[in-house]
C-alpha cells in the first residue's frame, strides 16, 4: 500500500502524540496514581503503535506495543508506578521522537532498534513493575509471553451505554420519545483494534444511525470522537422508531466494526444528586478491571465531567463538522503577499487621487477608498490572525527539558509556565524555540545555586524557574525569570578583564548594564566549569542576534542574590506595520507607531547641554536629542531659529527625541527585505514602497536609541 | 522598458550557426566611461531605465541605494565606482541592469549605456591571467569582436566582493 500521501498527517499526528504522551508522564510522575493519565497514556501510545505500523515503520511499531503493554498492565492495577520506570519511559519517547524525526528528514525510520529499551520495558512487565537489571534471555522470553495477557485484558467488553451521564434535556428527549411511542436505544460499539481510521469508523455509524433516528448523546463526545480521543469504544443513546434488530444491523453493515451492543434505554428512576456522578462514572469507567482506590478518588473525578459537559449542552449530538483545516505554511505567506501587494496598490490610489487634485466627484473617489482603506485593513488583520499560532507548540517541550536537567545537574528546580496560549506570528514562533531553551537552561545552570546553598541563603530547597509570555501592546513579551543567585557583577568584570574584552580601569566605570551586556559578547562565558548543560562560550550572543534578527529585544533585569529576569520582546507581526512617515533634509523615512510616544513641537532655546549631549526637558523628563540627519548622514536644512519637530520614541523605558523636518502622516507600511547583497546598518529595520513606487527606509528607532 | 538592441538578421544566422558548431556566450555590452564591457546574459534578468534610487546610509559609497522593480526592493551599485571610474552622470542612456544569481536575490548594476548583444564562441575569448589589480579581478576575459576588444564581467567575483564589503 503506498502510504506516502499520509506521510504528512502521520508526521504531524505522530508529534501531537509524542508531546501529549511526554505532558502525561510528567503529569504521572507527580501523581503515579492518576488512573486518568495512565488511560490517556495508554491511548496516546496504543494510536502511535497503529499508525506506525499502517506506515509501515516496525522498530517504531515494536517499541510503542512495549510501552504499551506496560501500561496495559498499569491500567490492569498489576503493579503500580515507580519512578524507575518514569525514566525508562522518557527514555523510549526520546527514541520514539529520533524515529519521527528520521522519518521526516529521509522517510525511513532508521535501523536503531533500541533493544535495551525494548529489553527494560519488558523487564518491567516480567518483574511486575520491579526494576531489576536486565537478563536478557528472560527479557526476550517476557516479550512473547507479556504481550498476549496484557492484550486480553483490556479486551473485556460489555455495553457501557449505561456510563452516559444524561442531562435533563436529554431525559425530557428519551421521555418524549416514550410518549411518541418511539424507542430509546442504548447503543455501545467496539471498533476492531487493527482499524486506523476509528473516527472515520464512527462516522459512518452515526452516518447509519442517523437515516433511522437520532442520536441524542454519545460518551465519549461527538467532537472527541471525531477528534478520534477514544479507545475502541463508543457508547450512544439512540432515539428510533426501528426494532432493535434494524438498530444492530445498521451499525454493524460499517465495516471494522468488532461488536455492538443495543438494547432499550431506561431512564433511571430519578435523577441523581449532581455531585456524586462524576464519581460514579469515574467508578464504572475502571470496572472490567480490578477497583482501584485511586480511581475513585475526588481528585481523579473533575477532569471526566468536564469532558462530558459539552456533550450536555449540546441536546442533538449530532457529529459536529470539524471547524479547522489545516493550511501549508507557504499557501499563507502568499496570501500575505497579495494582502501586502494590495496595500501597496491602495496606497498608490490615495497618491493618485491626491496628486489628480479634487474634481466635482473628489468626494465620491475618497469616500470609496476610505471603504477601500479600512476592507484593507481588516483584510491584513485577518490574514494576520491566521498566522498567528500559540507559543504552546515550542514552549510545551520545556517541562521536560527542565525535569532532565534538574536530575542531570543534581539540583531540585520547578517549572512555572504561564501564558502559553500567548500568540505570536508563525514564522517568529518557528524560530524563538531555540533562544528560549538556551535562557532556560541559562537560569537551570548559572541561575540557580546548588540546593544546599539555596538552603544556606534561606530559600526554599527547590529552585524556580518561571517563563512567561504575554502581550503588550503591540509587542509579545516573553519572561524567563529564576529565584536563583542573580547575575555576579563583579565576577563578570572580572572575567571580562582575564578576558581582555575590558580593562581594569574601564570596568571601574562601568555601569552595572554595561557589565550585563559583555554577557551577550561572542565567547563570553562566566561558568566556572564548562558543562555540556551550557557554558560552552555560544549562547548569549546567539540568542541575542536570533532575538534581533526577529526586530526582537532582550533586556536583562538582574537583582543580586535573588535571581534575574530575561525579558525578550518581539514585534506582534513582521509584514505589515502602521508607520509614521516623515522627511529629513529631501528623504523620507517611515518610524513605526508602536515606538512612538509623543510628538512635541520644541523651540531652539528649550534645547540644553548635558555633558556635551542635547537634551529637551518635557513635563519633568530630561530626554537626549538625536538629530536625524546628523545620524543618517543628510545634509541639514537651513533653517535656524526655527521650531523642531521632535518625535518622542521609546526603547523598554529609556526615551529619546528624534529631530526630523516634516511630518507626512501615518501609513500602512509593508516591510520588504533589502536583499543580502547589502549589510544594511543596524539603524535600518528594512524598506517600505510608497504609493508612487518610491522605496522609504525604516527606521529602527531601538537601535538609535 | 526593456531596451536591449535586436541583432540583426546576419548576426542572428551567424549566432544560430555557431551554436551548433562551437561552444558560445551570449553577452550584453554596457558603456562605462570610454570602454565597454559584457555581462554574461544568463545572470541577466531584466534592464530598465533610470529609476528613482533611495539613497541608504552608512553603506559603502558605490552602493548607490535601492530601488523598487515590481514589488520587489532591490539594491543597486555603482559599476562606475566599483571599477574604480569616476562617479556616474546620470543620462537618458543611463540603465539598470538587474542581475540575479541562482539564489534568486536580486541586485542592480549601474551602467552608462546598454550598446547591443554579442555572441562569442571560445575561439573570440581571451582568457586573462588573474591580477590583483583592483580592476581586472572583476574580468573572466577579454572577448573580440568586429574589431572591437570587449571586458568580460565576471559577475560572481563583483558580488562576491559587494557581499563581503
Amino acid at each position: 500500500m503506498d502510504t506516502s500521501q499520509y506521510l504528512d498527517i502521520f508526521l504531524d499526528e505522530s508529534k501531537e502524540h509524542l508531546q501529549n504522551l511526554s505532558d502525561q508522564i510528567m503529569e504521572l510522575e507527580q501523581n503515579p496514581e492518576n488512573m486518568d493519565t495512565v488511560n490517556e497514556i495508554f491511548r496516546a501510545a496504543h494510536s502511535l503503535k497503529g499508525m506506525a505500523g499502517t506506515m509501515g515503520y516496525k522498530r517504531m511499531q515494536t517499541l510503542t506495543h512495549d510501552m504499551e503493554n506496560v501500561f496495559s498492565e498499569v491500567r490492569n492495577g498489576t503493579f503500580k508506578v515507580q519512578p524507575g520506570m518514569i525514566d525508562i519511559l522518557f527514555r523510549s519517547l526520546d527514541a520514539l521522537e529520533e524515529y519521527v524525526d528520521n522519518i521526516q528528514q529521509t522517510t525511513e525510520e532508521g535501523t536503531n532498534d533500541n533493544q535495551d529499551l525494548i529489553d527494560a520495558l519488558n523487564s518491567i512487565l516480567k518483574n511486575n513493575g520491579e526494576i531489576k537489571p536486565i537478563n536478557k534471555a528472560e527479557s526476550a522470553a517476557a516479550a512473547e509471553t507479556s504481550a498476549e495477557p496484557a492484550a486480553e485484558g483490556k479486551d473485556e467488553k460489555q455495553p457501557k451505554w449505561g456510563e452516559i451521564k444524561v442531562s435533563d434535556t436529554e431525559r425530557m428527549l428519551v421521555e418524549k420519545a416514550y410518549n411518541e411511542g418511539l424507542k430509546a436505544y442504548g447503543i455501545t460499539v467496539y471498533v476492531e483494534e487493527a482499524c486506523v481510521l476509528k473516527a472515520a469508523r464512527a462516522f459512518l455509524v452515526f452516518k447509519a444511525l442517523e437515516k433511522l433516528g437520532e442520536v441524542i448523546v454519545s460518551n465519549p463526545t461527538a467532537q472527541d470522537i471525531e477528534d478520534e480521543k477514544f479507545d475502541l469504544t463508543f457508547s450512544l443513546i439512540f432515539i428510533s422508531g426501528s426494532t432493535i434488530d434494524e438498530v444492530r444491523a445498521a451499525v454493524k453493515s460499517v465495516s471494522e466494526i468488532e461488536e455492538v451492543f443495543c438494547d432499550t434505554y431506561q431512564l433511571e428512576a430519578a435523577p441523581e444528586p449532581e455531585h456524586k456522578k462524576p464519581e460514579q462514572e469515574k467508578a464504572e469507567d475502571a470496572s472490567p478491571e480490578p477497583p482501584k482506590p485511586a480511581a475513585a478518588t475526588p481528585t481523579a473525578a473533575p477532569a471526566p465531567a468536564a469532558a462530558s459537559k459539552p456533550a450536555a449542552s449540546k441536546p442533538a449530538g449530532k457529529p459536529v463538522v470539524n471547524r479547522t483545516v489545516r493550511v501549508d505554511i507557504e499557501k499563507l505567506d502568499n496570501l500575505m503577499n497579495l494582502v501586502s501587494e494590495l496595500i501597496i496598490a491602495k496606497n498608490s490610489l490615495i497618491a493618485a487621487t491626491a496628486a489628480e487634485g479634487k474634481g466635482d466627484n473628489g468626494n465620491a473617489v475618497n469616500e470609496q477608498i476610505e471603504y477601500l482603506e479600512s476592507v484593507t485593513t481588516n483584510l491584513h488583520e485577518s490574514v494576520m490572525k491566521v498566522r498567528m499560532v500559540p507559543i504552546e507548540s515550542v514552549v510545551a517541550k520545556f517541562p521536560r527539558m527542565i525535569r532532565d536537567l534538574s536530575k542531570k545537574l543534581g539540583k531540585k528546580m520547578e517549572l512555572y509556565m504561564t501564558g502559553e496560549d500567548t500568540e505570536l506570528d508563525r514564522t517568529v514562533v518557528d524560530e524563538i524555540g531555540d533562544p528560549l531553551m538556551h535562557m532556560l537552561r541559562n537560569s537551570a545552570d548559572h541561575g540557580l545555586e546548588p540546593n544546599d546553598v539555596r538552603v544556606a541563603n534561606g530559600k526554599p530547597e527547590v529552585g524556580s524557574i518561571f517563563l512567561d509570555a504575554y502581550q503588550d501592546g503591540n509587542n509579545v513579551v516573553i519572561e524567563v525569570r529564576d529565584d536563583g543567585g542573580g547575575i555576579n557583577i563583579e565576577a563578570v568584570k572580572q572575567k571580562g578583564i582575564e578576558r581582555g574584552t575590558i580593562t581594569p580601569e574601564q570596568a571601574e566605570t562601568m555601569t552595572d548594564k554595561e557589565v550585563i551586556d559583555l554577557l551577550f559578547m561572542p565567547s563570553f562565558s562566566t561558568a566556572k566549569k564548562v558543562s555540556d548543560v551550557s557554558g560552552r562560550g555560544v549562547g548569549l550572543d546567539v540568542v541575542k542576534s536570533k532575538i534581533e534578527s526577529l526586530s526582537g529585544e532582550v533586556e536583562v533585569k538582574n537583582s543580586f542574590g535573588e535571581g534575574s529576569a530575561w525579558i525578550i520582546r518581539l514585534p506582534l507581526t513582521l509584514a505589515i506595520i502602521q508607520a509614521l512617515m516623515v522627511v529629513v533634509g529631501d528623504e523620507k523615512y517611515a518610524i513605526a507607531l508602536g515606538s512612538i510616544q509623543t510628538i512635541e513641537d520644541v523651540s531652539p532655546d528649550e534645547i540644553k547641554l548635558v555633558q556635551a549631549k542635547e537634551v529637551i526637558h518635557i513635563r519633568g523628563t530630561v530626554i537626549p536629542i538625536i538629530r536625524l540627519n546628523r545620524v543618517l548622514d543628510i545634509p541639514p536644512r537651513d533653517e535656524e531659529g526655527q521650531n523642531l519637530t521632535v518625535i518622542i520614541v521609546k526603547k523598554g523605558d529609556k526615551l529619546a527625541g528624534l529631530v526630523v523636518d516634516e511630518l507626512i502622516g501615518q501609513q500602512e507600511v509593508v516591510i520588504k527585505s533589502m536583499g543580502k547583497y547589502i549589510k544594511v546598518p543596524k539603524m535600518i529595520s528594512g524598506a517600505t514602497i510608497l504609493g508612487d513606487g518610491e522605496v522609504a527606509l525604516i527606521l529602527d528607532t531601538n537601535a538609535l536609541i | 522598458m526593456d531596451e536591449v538592441k535586436v541583432m540583426d538578421e546576419q548576426q542572428r544566422n551567424e549566432s544560430l550557426n555557431r551554436h551548433v558548431e562551437l561552444d558560445t556566450t551570449q553577452f550584453i555590452v554596457a558603456q562605462l566611461g570610454g570602454e565597454q564591457y559584457g555581462i554574461d546574459i544568463k545572470y541577466i534578468s531584466n534592464i530598465i531605465r533610470m529609476s528613482r534610487i533611495t539613497r541608504v546610509p552608512k553603506v559603502s559609497d558605490y552602493i548607490v541605494g535601492v530601488i523598487n522593480v515590481r514589488g520587489v526592493v532591490i539594491p543597486t551599485i555603482s559599476l562606475r565606482l566599483k571599477m574604480g571610474l569616476p562617479e556616474d552622470e546620470i543620462t537618458k542612456k543611463t540603465r539598470i541592469i538587474i542581475l540575479t544569481l541562482e539564489q534568486h536575490e536580486s541586485i542592480g548594476v549601474l551602467v552608462d549605456e546598454v550598446k547591443e548583444v554579442v555572441t562569442l564562441d571560445e575561439e573570440h575569448i581571451e582568457r586573462v591571467g588573474y591580477e590583483k589589480d583592483d580592476k581586472e579581478r572583476f574580468l573572466s576575459g577579454i572577448g573580440k569582436t568586429e574589431g572591437r576588444l570587449i571586458s568580460l564581467l565576471d559577475i560572481t567575483s563583483v558580488l562576491a566582493d559587494v557581499m563581503e564589503s
